[in-house]
């Protein structure tokens, strides 16, 4: 990497915030990402001329690219940077990433987001596929008008000059300039037509270079900034605490008592519900999401520590509201499990006649299973920073959806978008929670009450975790009919939870709450006659996407469900699900299938309280074939005659089909699995009297290094289809549900209910 | 009422609350924003610094603790000058992190750990680097910790 990195500047690097919270040339507000403390003002004030909204060079021979998505640990940014990287030939050492500014989308007619379309500011899935044609033609067609410039300026034709590293040379006459000298000149031509683009062969970069993210560099010195570490001049910090029962509202409190205590400026209170102006909405993401405003109050002081230590002496009363009718995890439990034997859900999916068939089949296979609310705990607690003025507001925030953020903030503020600027930091983990903008709403409520004054609102921990929008509880009661040869002819499912939000108690479009059910390869063509129903459970607790939305969950019913099926034909696992996907046409589940178990040595002998199972899952096909990534995982697995579990190793093999980074790929399934692995074994809030119990760490297990198991990726399942599918959530599916079936080899005991942590696993 | 800390190699005023925990010290009275807050209760390791050259959670340690003017703190700010320390070195040769946000508390903690041991045991790192990634980051953290280990064996670094 050619990052040099020097030495720590804090004053510098507030210094260059601070201009551009206040600079006027500063009004479309880029956020550096990659370069060490260079300010990124010269591009937006004019100094350096743009190719496009994407591309500045500089004089000194820095590539900056603007990249609308966002980077939360998944490489989404660098890869951009590569995919443009590969047309431009510039020298990647000297590539510097910036984050497009939604605003500028706004007043430029999406120049950003037109080529995807809404989801263009989306740090998480899909963010790769749709960007390579538009991505190469910026790099192409910048490299196109560098040696244009350079046959220009040496007076030869333009087919005699080469452009590679950076540097445009003329062989002939042994000349030669770097991209930054050409810079100038090259910005004002135009070309007659675009330049075609190389195939894929001909790549030499994308596909085959691996390189290190390029924010790795600051993330190691201390340099990296996440939304937490925005420092402003003038800033004050603000302690947050919302309704702990969500939807419930403020009552009382005394501010009196703590308005002498060091540092306190004084208390936001923040009224529960609508936003000050409601805009049409310009992205896929509702809205609605994640509901509306919560009721909250915060504490405003000059340090964070202050304003904590004064929100927890604040009397405050609280108007619980509905919500606190739910007293127990387990009420919730039973209210959906028996939503799931009632009749008449909102279908999901209906194939053949699933009831006639499955009531003439010799034999029947029939469970329920549940999953609990999960939360994120990304690492980053929730926060933002926002400076409200009459005329315009400022937000820096570590947001997973830019775009979003705009809208919502300029919701929150009455003001016009073209006067609301996001500036996106880097993002200390995102999972799905740092999309729905919540935190947005709040920290402009927070600030707009302090006008002219950054406000940096920190949600604790604890807050953070009970102030989820969480991974539903869901609830699911399958039957299968199998056949005289044991094969599944009808399947019916009645799930019941909350979808995941809209918001509303009422919403219809869940799909995604049955994502991983009724999109899986079995209902979509492999089981002729299906059935998938989804009942909403009316409880006042939000939900949100959480890695993998829905199929985190049905991953574990459908694939704990097979088995039982297997189990009940006399088949083993790995042949069942095999025999099913023999004629479904996407080869990868069947390479996958057997990839994984041939590395895995599927079948060896193993000592007594060992066990492997088998699962496999795709997340993004939503029903089709040759979509999505298919993901198929081994555990190998000990369970002591305590009941003590052990995961030995897990084997992974997968298809996305084709990768652009073979090693960003390999990240996130190691990361992925472990995900899942953390999820399936650990994870679960409970409820009481319509609050979330657990708080922190300690309440809401983590695994660490030392808990770690084998992991083992397979790159043998690939199929080579022309896709680039996403690769961060595929792997959460399968983990839980190849542990739970290995399980039930050893124990004989049939897991139905994550977390694994809090059930019996003893046998004899 | 101003106390100065040796963080760094440097002293530095601060004028805060001797209750207030180093965390918030250096990131809100300092600027030094390196060294994170992931819980506050011990349980992260994200906000990991070096007191005395022990690794140390730094969210449960009050600023009175550090003030007397004898320990010397280091953060990950101050862990090499130029960003030549191998584990950094190793740590973006190997992408190890993800998203970064526990990567300083993962440094502080396996820097803390080569000074002990140098050739480290899969054990001792379990029992050194307890740190939560909640990106999953663990199989690479430990492959970078004992090719870090290596590498400074192996030229007699450190
Ligand atoms: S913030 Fe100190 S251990 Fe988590
Ligand atoms: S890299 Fe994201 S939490 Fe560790």
């Amino acid at each position: 990497m050619g990052n040099a990195d020097k030495p720590v500047n804090i004053g510098r690097r507030r210094f260059l915030v601070a201009t551009a919270a206040t600079g006027g040339g500063l009004a479309l507000g880029f956020s550096t990402l990659a370069a060490a403390d260079v300010a990124d003002a010269t591009a937006v004030s004019g100094a350096t001329p743009e190719f496009d909204a994407w591309l500045v060079i500089s004089p000194d021979n820095v590539v900056t690219m603007r990249v609308p998505t966002p980077e939360i640990g998944n490489g989404a940014a660098t890869q951009l940077a590569m995919t443009i990287t590969e047309e431009l030939h510039c020298d990647w050492s000297r590539v510097k990433l910036e984050f497009a500014s939604a605003t500028r989308d706004y007043v430029e007619d999406n120049v950003y987001s037109k080529p995807t379309g809404a989801l263009a500011f989306f740090g998480g899935r899909s963010t790769v596929a749709g960007w390579n044609s538009t991505l190469l033609q910026v790099g192409a067609s910048a490299r196109e008008r560098l040696k244009a410039a350079a046959a220009a300026q040496w007076n030869v034709p333009v087919a005699e000059v080469e452009a590679s590293n950076s540097v445009v040379s003329h062989r002939a006459s042994k000349r030669s300039l770097s991209y930054g000298q050409l810079a100038d000149k090259a910005v004002l031509i135009k070309l007659e037509q675009e330049p075609a683009l190389k195939s894929r062969s001909e790549w030499t970069f994308l596909g085959k270079a691996t390189p290190a993210k390029l924010h790795l560099p600051k993330v190691v010195n201390g340099t990296a900034q996440y939304g937490i570490d925005v420092r402003l001049p003038g800033m004050l910090y603000a302690a947050l605490m919302q309704s702990p029962v969500q939807d419930g509202k403020l009552k009382s409190y005394d501010f009196d008592k703590i308005k002498d205590m060091p540092g306190v400026h004084g208390v936001a209170v923040i009224e529960g519900g609508e936003p000050l102006q409601k805009l049409p909405l310009i992205t896929q993401l509702p809205r609605e999401m994640n509901g509306p405003r919560t009721s909250a109050v915060a504490v405003v002081a000059d340090h964070y520590w202050q304003a904590r230590t004064a929100l927890a002496a604040l009397p405050v009363e609280w108007e619980d509201g509905d919500g606190a009718k739910w007293k127990t995890t387990e009420q919730v439990v039973a209210e959906a499990l028996a939503l799931t034997g009632k009749s008449g859900g909102i279908v999901q999916k209906s194939l053949g006649n699933a009831a006639e068939v499955l009531a003439k089949q010799p034999k029947i296979v029939e469970a329920t299973y549940t999953t609990p609310y999960c939360d994120h705990v990304m690492m980053e607690p929730l926060n933002g920073t926002a400076l409200v003025t009459a005329d315009r507001v400022d937000i820096w925030h570590s947001t997973q959806a830019p775009k979003h953020a705009h809208r919502v903030a300029a919701e929150e503020s009455a003001l016009p978008p073209e006067k609301v600027f996001v500036h996106p930091t880097l993002v200390g983990g995102g999972f799905g929670r740092r999309i729905g903008a919540d935190d947005v709403r709040i920290a402009v409520a927070v600030a707009r009450q302090f006008p002219g004054r950054p406000i940096h609102t920190i949600w604790s921990r604890e807050e953070t975790t009970r102030q989820g929008r969480y991974r539903p509880l869901l609830a699911v009661r399958m039957q299968a009919g199998l056949d005289a040869a044991g094969m599944p002819q009808a399947f019916i499912a009645h799930e019941a939870g909350r979808a995941i939000d809209a918001g509303q108690y009422t919403d219809t479009g869940s799909l995604t709450s049955t994502i991983g059910l009724s999109d899986a390869s079995y209902t979509s063509g492999i089981i002729p006659n299906v059935q998938v129903e989804s009942h909403t459970l009316p409880i006042h607790i939000r939900t949100g996407p959480y890695r993998g939305p829905g199929y985190n969950s049905n991953a574990f019913f459908m694939e704990s469900f097979i088995d039982e099926c297997a189990h009940a034909a006399g088949i083993d696992p790995l042949e069942y699900r095999l025999k099913l996907h023999a004629n479904w046409p996407d080869p990868g589940w069947t390479r996958c299938l057997k990839e994984a178990a041939k590395q895995a040595g599927w079948g060896k002998k193993l000592r007594k309280g060992m066990a492997q199972g088998i699962a496999i899952g795709n997340f993004g096909m939503l029903g089709q074939p040759k979509t999505g990534t298919v993901v198929c995982v081994v555990a190998t697995v000990e369970v002591s005659k305590k009941g003590v579990l052990r995961v030995d190793t897990l084997d992974a093999a997968f298809d996305c089909g084709r990768m652009m980074n073979r090693d960003a790929v390999r990240a996130q399934m190691e990361g992925g699995l472990l995900f899942g692995l953390n999820m399936s074994l650990n994870e679960m809030l409970n409820i009481k009297d319509g609050r979330i119990v657990e708080g922190n760490y300690d309440q809401y297990p983590m695994l660490r290094i030392g808990d770690m198991p084998k992991i083992r990726i397979h790159f043998g399942g690939l199929s080579d289809h022309e896709r680039y599918s996403e690769t961060g959530e595929p792997p959460v599916g399968p983990v839980g549900p190849a542990i739970a079936n290995a399980i039930f080899r050893i124990t004989g005991k049939r897991i139905r209910s994550t977390p694994f942590r809090v059930h019996d696993l003893s046998w004899t | 009422m101003n106390k100065t800390l040796n963080i760094n190699g440097k002293p530095q005023e601060v004028d805060a609350d001797p209750a207030t925990p180093l965390l918030w010290v250096l990131r809100d009275h300092l600027g030094m924003t390196g060294t994170k807050f992931g819980c506050g209760i011990a349980q992260c390791g994200a906000c990991t610094v070096h007191i005395n050259g022990a690794a140390t959670r730094s969210c449960q340690v009050p600023l009175s603790a550090v003030s007397n003017g004898s320990v010397k703190i280091t953060t990950i700010e101050g862990l090499s000058l130029d960003s030549s320390h191998p584990l950094q070195k190793v740590w973006v040769d190997a992408n190890v992190p993800q998203c970064g946000y526990c990567q300083s508390g993962m440094l502080m903690a396996a820097a803390a750990l080569l000074k002990d041991k140098p050739r480290p045991t899969d054990a001792e790192i379990d029992a050194y680097v307890s740190n939560i990634c909640r990106c999953g980051t663990y199989v690479r953290v430990r492959a970078a910790i004992h090719k870090a280990a290596a590498m400074m064996n192996g030229s007699h670094h450190g």
